[in-house]
């Protein structure tokens, strides 16, 4: 249920960085909101429900936290609510506070379903392409953790057998972890001298490496891609022509019914939905095609 | 077509002055299957390092080798690093990258093959293989057999002319193993591959290859067709150390020494009993068992799992251990065999039933009290019983465990050393010896803490014939004096040769216990060579020195000259 994910990894990587770029530099509201719903909707569609509930739960009372500590702390503002501890509470400290949240875990959704959507082998192909060496380090260091933590675990378990170090003593336990620590060093620095030489047998270092992957480029990645970054320049053109800039001190700026700001709505909502369109579209093309099956 | 043409060849290390390598001769013809061997140390990886330049070690080398006519050193670096493959030992070491397509791709890329060819390149290899189900897969996630067909598959893409491997199958079970071997068998009689292989495990390979060469200490001795290498290498010595190697067939045949061609497979074997030997002695007699002494180690209804939601490893095992036996625990990869050892061991607890150690709970063994002349044991890898710079400086530290002092320590160590033959080894760091050495030198320092139970997780497992030998001589004199010792192991043959009871591990419990000689003949397909060779004649009958008894009191039949 990832038909997002299928897009080219340089597309999706695009996306993220004009919504995330759209969430945290521009205060406006529309954009807030609507990032907040996008992120949620797809997070809700790539999770089980379980999952999502138990989030939403969590957030929800770090989404308060935030919006309340602001009019605590800052008493900026002309329309004042009431007074706490003989500080004035105003209607837009409030209002900012709750922007602000809204920013906060908007951007931790959208990060949280990023994490799903580009896996360790999309990450290389991106930063393969600006540094191809990197690509392979990383490749290489990904998998030489997991060979590093079953070998502590099978050095650690064959020394106790040896009876050595067994006393549950702090300076025991730490002498035993130096003794590992050292021994370990000299285990991968001998499983790299192998590991440089089955390199070299296999040609590395030649001049004019190329850099294979399984990702490639369809119709339908170039389209998403042009489409994405349509509407990006859209939203930002429309704010920047906006004279009228949205601020929320001293006092909030009004948003009149004016089709340019309908347009700049629609234009976001578009933006921000696009992959859980993406996602529900798929569902029900499946659900389509199984009832025809 | 001569693909390798080695001319004089000597090479000495750096720093040192007897060569490894002296005044090599050796032609490899195109397509032709040649397998090296020799004891560890005789220079069977420098000679093959020697034919591949990108790994060929620095030091002093004479004479020249020539790949297709053409100087090695003159060859250009893509077709040196392209046309002759390499596949180590180990199959992790030489995994470069995370992910299966990435690694299949990886000598591609290096070579600078354009993307769109090294797709189709990758996409074939992978189904020529049996790839393509874990095609995605990340590489930490495969099987010690998966990860070494990678190795090949990477190796194989890059259309080489001749594949070099260095023991690839020694860290291998017996089946990924096999299944390694008709791998290659495909590889040179259907792309007419030119392989050259370093192996121990004669065995299987033996009756694949066109010629044979033995490597001793740095000179090549013997170069023959496999069923007439065993009659050369008897002439050189009666009790040559590598006549172990061979497989049993051929032990047999020269056990009782008979002219000619030798038989290389089972069913060659099969054949030259019925046609050689009478059967009118048909079983040799089953050595009474002697009386039970006192049971040491004791399993009652152990059960284990590694987590609540994991299904269970052990599942009711009873197991009962007399003092001084050697009892052998096989079975498939993954069964639990190790599992069951670290039970015992105390490494891990069962969640129902009792394990008893001396009649005593093992969980009232408190600290390391359990592993103070009581239990040790030898893990699968012996590197992990090493941390120190040197075999010395690790066997002291034992001095900590059990309060020796300086003085009882040095005896011990000598007296240990002097028995396992270790004595000039010990002043060398640990990672820098043999495989087979490095078992040997690991059991040396268990047995620093005088143990009176030992368990042996794989100690077969990729040591050389002689090394095998050794091991197996320095067990039995432990045997008598009055140590238990528990074998786990894949090696049947080794299992055979040394054990007072086997037992296989299936499915969470231990099947059947028996002595070997009735665990064996009563097996049908898990069972040894010897076993499988004979027992259309004879019964009881599980090694070829048993064959070759019962042959010898059968005696030859006698054909009349006129038959034919």
């Amino acid at each position: 249920m990832k038909s997002f994910a299928s897009f080219h990894p340089i597309v999706i990587f695009v996306y993220y960085v004009a919504v995330i770029i759209l969430t945290m530099f521009m205060m406006h509201p529309f954009i807030l909101g609507l990032s907040l719903f996008g992120s949620l909707v797809l997070f809700a569609l790539m999770n089980p429900i379980r999952v999502f509930w138990r989030d939403i739960c969590f957030y929800a009372l770090f989404f308060l936290l935030i919006a309340i500590t602001n009019p605590i702390f800052v008493h900026k503002g002309e329309t004042i609510l009431f007074f706490l501890n003989d500080n004035p509470v105003t209607l837009e400290a409030i209002i900012y506070g709750f922007a602000v949240a809204t920013m906060l875990v908007a951007v931790i959704f959208w990060s949280k379903s990023y994490n799903d959507i580009i896996t360790s082998d999309k990450f290389i192909y991106l930063f393969g392409k600006i540094v191809p060496k990197l690509s392979l380090i990383i490749s290489i260091a990904l998998r030489f953790i997991p060979l590093f933590k079953e070998q502590i675990k099978k050095v650690n378990q064959t020394q106790k057998t040896l009876g050595l170090y067994t006393s549950k003593s702090i300076s025991d336990r730490v002498l035993s972890g130096i003794r590992l620590f050292n021994s370990l060093i000299t285990w991968a620095l001998e499983n790299s001298i192998q590991q440089a030489d089955a390199m070299k047998a296999q040609g590395y270092g030649l001049k004019g490496r190329t850099n294979f992957s399984l990702f490639y480029w369809y119709v339908r990645d170039i389209i998403m891609l042009t489409f994405i970054l349509l509407i990006f320049g859209s939203i930002m053109f429309l704010y920047v022509k906006d004279s009228n800039h949205f601020t929320y001190y001293p006092i909030i700026t009004k948003i009149p019914l004016s089709i340019q700001n309908i347009c700049q709505f629609v234009l976001i909502l578009i933006l921000m939905i696009l992959p859980s369109l993406i996602e529900v579209k798929e569902i029900i093309q499946w659900k389509y095609l199984k009832s025809k099956m | 077509m001569e693909i390798f043409k080695i001319k004089n060849v000597t090479f000495t290390y750096p720093k040192q002055e007897k060569p490894v390598l002296e005044s090599i001769n050796l032609s490899i013809k195109q397509g032709e299957f040649v397998v090296v061997f020799g004891e560890s140390g005789s220079g069977k990886t420098t000679l093959l390092k020697m034919l591949k330049r990108e790994l060929t070690p620095h030091g002093k080398k004479t004479g020249e080798i020539y790949y297709k006519g053409n100087k090695l050193g003159a060859l250009d670096d893509r077709t040196a690093a392209s046309k002759i493959g390499y596949v180590m030992q180990h199959p992790e070491t030489q995994i470069v990258t995370d992910k299966v397509w990435n690694e299949l791709a990886f000598g591609l890329e290096n070579i600078g093959i354009p993307t769109s060819i090294i797709r189709s390149k990758v996409a074939e290899i992978a189904n020529f293989f049996g790839i393509h189900p874990w095609f995605r897969k990340k590489t930490t996630k495969l099987s010690g057999g998966q990860k070494q067909l990678l190795n090949l598959a990477s190796v194989m893409v890059m259309q080489p002319d001749v594949l070099l491997l260095d023991e690839p199958t020694a860290q291998l079970d017996p089946i990924a193993a096999t299944n390694f071997i008709a791998t290659l068998k495909k590889l040179n009689s259907d792309l007419g591959l030119t392989i050259i292989l370093v192996e121990h495990r004669l065995e299987e390979v033996l009756p694949l290859a066109d010629n044979v060469v033995l490597l001793e200490k740095g000179r090549i001795i013997i170069t023959e067709k496999p069923s007439e290498f065993g009659k050369y290498l008897k002439q050189l010595d009666q009790e040559h150390p590598m006549l172990h190697a061979l497989p049993t067939p051929m032990k047999v045949f020269y056990g009782l020494d008979t002219d000619g061609k030798s038989p290389l497979t089972i069913k060659e074997g099969r054949d030259f009993l019925s046609i050689h030997y009478k059967d009118d002695i048909q079983a040799l007699p089953i050595m009474e068992k002697n009386e039970e002494s006192e049971i040491v180690i004791e399993l009652k209804n152990a059960w284990f799992r590694y987590e609540r939601d994991l299904p269970d490893i052990l599942s009711g095992v009873n197991l009962h251990i007399h003092r001084g036996e050697i009892i052998s625990i096989l079975g498939g990869n993954g069964s639990g065999k190790t599992t069951l050892l670290q039970v015992i061991s105390g490494q891990n607890r069962t969640y129902r039933g009792n394990v008893l150690i001396n009649h005593k709970k093992i969980q009232k063994y408190k600290g390391n009290e359990l592993y103070k002349h009581n239990i040790a044991v030898l893990p699968q890898d012996p590197q992990t019983v090493f941390l120190k710079a040197t075999l010395r400086e690790d066997y002291k530290e034992i001095a900590n465990v059990l309060n020796y002092t300086t003085k009882e320590l040095d005896r011990l160590t000598d007296e240990i050393a002097t028995k396992l033959e270790i004595t000039h080894l010990l002043d060398q760091h640990p990672y820098d010896i043999s495989g087979g050495e490095q078992q040997i030198c690991a059991l040396g320092k268990i047995l620093l803490l005088q143990p009176k139970i030992l368990l042996l997780d794989e100690p077969t497992k990729g040591i050389d014939a002689f090394s095998k030998q050794t091991l197996l001589t320095i067990l039995k004199e432990l045997k008598r004096q009055g140590l238990t010792i528990i074998i786990v192991t894949h090696d049947v043959e080794f299992a055979a040769m040394i054990s007072d009871r086997v037992g296989l591990f299936f499915d969470g419990g231990i099947i059947s216990m028996d002595s070997p000689v009735e665990f064996f003949s009563s097996n049908n397909y898990y069972t040894t060579a010897a076993s499988r060779m004979s027992r259309h004649l004879y019964a009881n009958t599980i090694t070829y020195k048993d064959i070759i008894s019962i042959c010898k009191q059968n005696g030859e039949k006698i054909y009349e000259k006129t038959m034919d």
